[in-house]
């Protein structure tokens, strides 16, 4: 049961900025409603205004300038599904399918889910590895923000209260040597490994080397984080003796996180299980830099 | 540049009928359905998006009626299940549901069978697995969903 | 077994209201649409334990379009509290709110949003009280009370004997023994003495908890309620509202299914009490989270003892029981005494000592649900038989069989013989699953039986008519969850009566129509209300005979029915033909009736099952030892079940009861922190989902036509459900060593267990 609400729909982000602006904590941006709506239900939310952001033309645009441009209203079923996506960044469609379900996949955004900050985000932690920066427009103009500065805590950005997530823009990466991993019981998952690979030599050849390692763990921690000194471990390693290093990295990486006791579990076993499966993922992704696609299934787990 | 609180009128496809209808912007689709159109077919459960017993199809895209913004379906061609026969002519989902017993209470039902013609308008031979990940949203307590899902699979065969 | 000619009974018919519900046509209670319908909001405690200082209703009675808004100390004109074991639980709280989420006040406005706004404008003046959240608390000694009245019992009477422990939690014990068991422990070669645990889980009907109420002077009070039981629910009203049970209707739609979550009164009254102030029907439906605070399974802490000779033999066991009956007792304590007496399961004990009890705490009430207790004490026994085996060098599978009781076998003095094939149904699951084979290395696999007594003393009651056209009305007020009872009784019918199923209608639940059936629980309606449909039927078949035969001058010997005819060589009346000589015009109808009530005896409880349910599981399981992630891979279930009526629906009843049984063991678990419940939604609380379920999941029958039912069919349904959590369990323990006494079995869990084992 909804409480009544007046709802906006601008037709361009300005409009949209300067209604948020005008109606300052009375506002919410509104897209696909997935996280808001509910929220709503629960009365845990009662905005009296709801700007409707799925009218901006801008927002909706999926795009390829070089870097690659997914816009805020662009649902993660799109993302899914965009053969642009499946091409320059093929890990973003494949961790999108995996997203709840189809029926919130159809209807909720990318700009949603990373504007809600909620810490279990999958879309969160694989942008963070790929080095995502999230765009915001207000009155006063457009900034870029890295995801890592975007996402503050459970539930809170840096977005301010006029300014509009427009986007996310992201550096193509086409290679295949990269896995997220997902792994929980639960509706939403206990933990999120993203492992990216950039490799000398080119993606898919046999010998090639890590150049560039990025590791980064969502929903463990109050928001997703790169395993600096993880990663550093794996610059320089030939991918196909990826196997060698692995208990290391994976060891280093579960150093690196703070998980708290909750219903997901355990600090000790979330620590843990952010060991095992970093290792999981960094074998998967050097599988796939040797153009093998690992036959991989781990109950409760998915491999994206 | 003002927003509406007020009821507005949408115009909608509903089951292949076209309809307007006047609908605040805070009235959810489920309940515009059921209390304004006498579509019981959707179902309240557990109003989070996670069982699937709501779900309709907007433009053939399967949806959380109880979490959707009726005025979002402003046209737009909504199905429900009372809309997946033609006339008297069972769906052949409908049909492999009743001969396979993937039927019990009855309570998910619509939405498994809305879910499951989404997916064969989008995939025409479906493996087990893909028919299991499509369904994850879709929860039965009955049946334990083995005949669920040889039902749907049942029908994906016949489109082969 | 052999073939029998039957035309019905026996074949995989497709459910007789599968058209409605696959068409979206089925109307359940929160479909329904009565002219002048107020809608209903409840007001709930946010505290486990709190005096209820005042309620000031008054500013929501006032909110425009607000038809009636209540709290507890309202209720003065009518009896407040309810409850089928003990009359302990208030339509709203009174005084006391012992739970977090127990309705403290209600209102029904003109629509769900003003009912919704006017929760907001009630006062509440909580003073919170420490609670007791589990049976460790709730039994320490000096803890706080969650009851402190004095208790009046409900509507039972096989509870009339209930024996509170006073000045403490223990709402009933109970206590049950043969022979000396101290003595045959103290000479058993192996004894075994372990602690298991059962978690609080909730039923999770898709459809939750509703009722429309309404008051008229002619015909009383209506109710169409979302129960399992709509008689007891009419009792309950009957007390509370001081109306004659003629003046009481209780309706049950489609129900959305029930699983015992919709035994005995939930939402009724207080959907009764609102629209009587109202003046006008209400509508009171629960949210799936509303359900979460309204019943839950019973959970348990299982202290089993048991002792066995070298050669396998069972010598005794000694059980310690205690259920978390939550706050209020609901069914709790026959929950409790009714599994206790079975809790050596389905083997032949000479010594027994079974002590249980029914403890309260500040928790949701804990109730009936599929198992009625049983799973909780199966899970004990059956994992310490692995424990035995392995410890003694048998095979579990063998020590079972030495073990279980023969056909005929006496259970109890008194009680109903064995009437199951123990032995047979075992052999198939072991064999389905390939016991014998070797595995693959990484798979293991696990057994375990199970054994259940129906409610008894019950009754059954059903009404046959036979109309003039031959097509045939049944009355019966067994409700059709899901499990496919309409269909069966419709098969029953159909047999008798030698008619097309096409012609038999079954009409759904109505006290004011469809006569007396206890309960729609305790895998009893096919045994119970299909034996009445099936006399009812027999009753108009001897009726159609006697009138043909006294019109032919033949003898009722010579007649037989076939295929809607009364037959006798040579000669064949159509039922439209014998109903003109009976009645002399084409109009009036042969009524038939049936009754089955066994009625009191001298068993233990104080009436002897009419059936036993017995059932076996096999898994097949993997693990991930990295995450402790466990897999069930395959699941054979097989049940004892005399004839199967429908095998396609009793197969899709224990394949649901396996997947229900996976999600209690694998990852279900109501989890309280700091007195409150921390997953009371489906975003929180995983239910078992598609692709949980067994990759293989084969559900097989023993059919020996052996059972009290029609056709000689038992009860099945709960079966299937009860040895899950034992057979993955034992089947976890033979591949990894590890062995896990508290459920669910999360990867956590087993993680830790795994760990633990690796350090040894």
């Amino acid at each position: 049961m909804l409480r009544p609400f007046t709802l906006h729909r601008p037709e361009t982000a300005e409009e949209a900025c300067a209604l948020l602006a005008r109606l300052g904590e009375d506002a919410v941006p509104y897209a696909g409603g997935t996280e808001l709506l509910l929220l709503m239900k629960l009365g845990l939310l009662r905005p009296p205004h709801l700007v409707d952001v799925k009218r901006i033309r801008e927002l909706n645009e999926l795009a390829d300038g070089g870097r690659l441009t997914i816009g805020a209203t662009v649902t993660h079923r799109s993302l899914e599904r965009s053969p642009l996506v499946r091409a320059r960044c093929p890990l973003v469609a494949s961790v999108a399918r995996h997203v709840a379900n189809v029926r919130v996949r159809n209807v909720g955004t990318i700009g949603g889910n990373l504007a809600f900050a909620d810490p279990h985000s999958d879309l969160a932690t694989l942008f963070l590895a790929l080095d995502a920066h999230v765009e915001l427009v207000s009155p006063g103009g457009r900034r870029e923000l890295s995801l890592g500065d975007f996402v503050r805590g459970p539930w809170e950005t840096a977005r301010r209260p006029d300014e509009l997530l427009a986007g996310v823009r992201l550096a193509p990466w086409p290679s295949r040597a990269a896995a997220y991993v997902k792994f929980g019981v639960h509706e939403r998952p206990t933990l999120g490994i993203a492992v990216a690979l950039g490799l000398n030599g080119g993606d898919g050849r046999a010998g090639a080397r890590i150049q560039d390692a990025r590791i980064a763990v969502g929903c463990v921690g109050p928001r997703p984080a790169r395993m600096f000194t993880a990663e550093a471990r794996l610059r320089g390693v030939s991918v196909d003796r990826v196997d060698d290093v692995v208990g290391a990295v994976g060891d280093s990486a579960a150093a690196g996180v703070d998980p708290a006791d909750d219903l997901h579990g355990s600090a000790d076993y979330k620590r843990e299980m952010v060991a095992v499966f970093v290792r999981r993922a960094l074998r998967v992704a050097a599988a796939r830099a040797g153009g093998v696609e690992p036959a991989t299934s781990f109950p409760y787990a998915v491999v994206a | 540049m003002d927003g509406a609180r007020s009821p507005e009128t949408i115009h909608l496809v509903v089951n292949g009928r076209a309809c307007d209808l006047e609908v605040a912007p805070h009235a959810l689709l489920l309940d515009v359905l059921r209390d304004v159109l006498d579509l019981k077919g959707a179902k309240r459960s557990c109003d989070t998006q996670v069982c699937g017993a709501c779900t309709v199809l907007i433009d053939g895209m399967a949806v959380s009626a109880c979490t959707y913004l009726a005025v979002e379906a402003d046209g737009r061609a909504v199905l429900t299940v009372e809309g997946l026969a033609e006339g008297e002519t069972l769906h052949p989902l409908q049909r492999a549901f009743l001969d396979a017993g993937a039927v019990q209470c009855g309570f998910c039902t619509s939405g498994m069978l809305l879910t499951a013609r989404a997916m064969l308008a989008e995939t025409t031979a479906p493996s087990r697995q893909e028919v299991l990940h499509y369904l994850r949203g879709s929860l039965c307590r009955c049946t334990g969903y083995r005949k669920i899902v040889e039902a749907i699979m049942a029908v994906a065969e016949t489109a082969r | 077994m052999s073939q029998q000619p039957f035309r019905a009974v026996g074949r995989p018919i497709p459910r007789i209201d599968g058209l409605e519900k696959v068409t979206g046509r089925a109307r359940y209670v929160t479909d329904l649409v009565i002219p002048g319908m107020a809608h209903a909001k409840v007001l709930r405690s946010p505290y486990a334990h709190s005096r209820v200082r005042k309620v000031d209703v008054t500013r929501a009675r006032a909110h425009p379009g607000v038809l009636a808004a209540l709290c507890g100390a309202d209720l003065t004109w009518c009896e407040p509290y309810y409850g089928p074991a003990y009359r302990d639980r208030p339509v709203l709280a009174i005084d006391v709110a012992r739970y977090e989420g127990e309705p403290v006040a209600a209102v029904a406005a003109v629509d769900e949003a003003t009912a919704d706004e006017a929760l907001d404008l009630i006062e509440v003046d909580y003073d919170p009280l420490p609670p007791v959240m589990t049976l460790e608390e709730a039994l320490s000694p000096g803890a706080p009370r969650v009851h402190t009245g004095k208790p009046q019992a409900g509507h039972f009477a096989d509870l009339a004997s209930l024996r509170p422990v006073p000045g403490t939690n223990v709402c009933h014990q109970f206590h049950f023994a043969r022979g000396d068991s101290g003595r045959a422990l103290a000479s058993a070669d192996l004894v075994l003495d372990e602690t298991y645990r059962f978690p609080p889980v909730q039923h999770v009907a898709l459809e939750a908890h509703a009722a429309v109420a309404v008051w008229s002077e002619t015909d009383g009070l209506t109710v169409w309620a979302s129960t399992q039981n709509p008689y007891s629910v009419r009792v309950e009203l009957a007390k509370m509202f001081g109306v004659p049970l003629a003046r009481i209707r209780v309706v049950v739609p489609h129900l959305g299914g029930g699983f015992g979550s919709k035994t005995y009164a939930k939402l009724e009254p207080l959907a009764a009490a609102l629209a009587r102030v109202a003046g006008r029907p209400v509508r009171l439906a629960a949210s799936v989270a509303e359900a979460f605070q309204t019943v839950r399974r019973c959970c348990a802490r299982v202290h089993v003892r048991v002792g066995f000779r070298r050669d396998g033999g069972l010598v005794a066991v000694e059980c310690g029981a205690d259920y978390d009956v939550g706050a209020y007792a609901d069914i709790g304590p026959r929950v409790v005494q009714k599994a206790t007496y079975t809790a050596t399961g389905p083997y032949r004990v000479p010594d027994v000592t079974l002590d249980a009890r029914a403890v309260y705490t500040n928790t949701t009430p804990g109730g009936a649900f599929r198992g009625f207790g049983v799973p909780q004490l199966a899970w004990a026994l059956e994992s310490l038989f692995d424990v035995a085996a392995e410890r003694l060098g048998r095979d579990p599978v063998e020590l079972r069989r030495q073990n279980f009781l023969a056909h005929g076998e006496e259970f109890a003095p008194g009680d109903t013989p064995i009437d199951g094939k123990l032995e047979e149904s075992l052999g198939r699951a072991a064999e389905t699953i390939g016991w014998t084979q070797t595995g693959a290395a990484d798979r293991g696999r696990g057994v375990a039986a199970m054994l259940k007594a129906s409610v008894a003393p019950s009754v059954s009651e059903a009404i046959v008519r036979l109309h003039t056209d031959g097509s045939v009305t049944v009355l019966a007020s067994a409700v059709e969850m899901g499990q496919g009872t309409r269909t069966v009784l419709a098969q029953i019918a159909a047999e008798v009566l030698s008619v097309p199923m096409a012609r038999v209608i079954v009409v759904q639940p109505d006290t004011a129509v469809t006569p007396y059936d206890q309960t729609t629980s305790s895998s009893r309606s096919t045994a119970m209300t299909g034996r009445a449909v099936q006399v009812a039927a027999e009753d108009v078949r001897e009726q159609l005979l006697h009138v043909t035969a006294a019109e032919l001058g033949v003898a009722v010997t010579d007649l037989a029915l076939d295929d809607g005819s009364v037959v006798t060589p040579g000669r064949r009346l159509t039922y439209a033909e014998v109903l003109m000589l009976r009645f002399g015009m084409s109009g009036g109808e042969i009524i038939g009736r049936g009754v089955v009530a066994p009625g009191r005896t001298a068993a233990p409880l104080g009436g002897s099952t009419p059936f036993w349910e017995v059932a076996v599981g096999a898994a097949e399981v993997s693990v991930d030892e990295e995450t402790g992630a466990l897999r069930v891979e395959r699941y054979v279930s097989v049940a004892d079940v005399g004839r199967a009526i429908n095998p396609l629906l009793l197969e899709g009843q224990d394949e649901g009861g396996v997947v229900q049984g996976l999600g209690h063991t694998l990852f279900e678990e109501m989890l309280y922190q700091d007195g409150h419940l921390l997953n009371g939604t489906l975003l929180a609380y995983r239910v078992p989902r598609a692709d949980d379920a067994p990759p293989a999941l084969e559900c097989r029958f023993v059919e020996n036509a052996d059972g009290s039912g029609p056709f000689g069919a038992k009860g099945a349904g709960e079966g299937s459900l009860i040895p899950v959590s034992p057979a993955v369990a034992n089947a976890l323990a033979r591949l990894t060593g590890v062995r896990l006494r508290d459920l669910p079995l999360t990867p956590e869990r087993v993680w830790r267990a795994l760990r633990a084992r690796g350090r040894r």
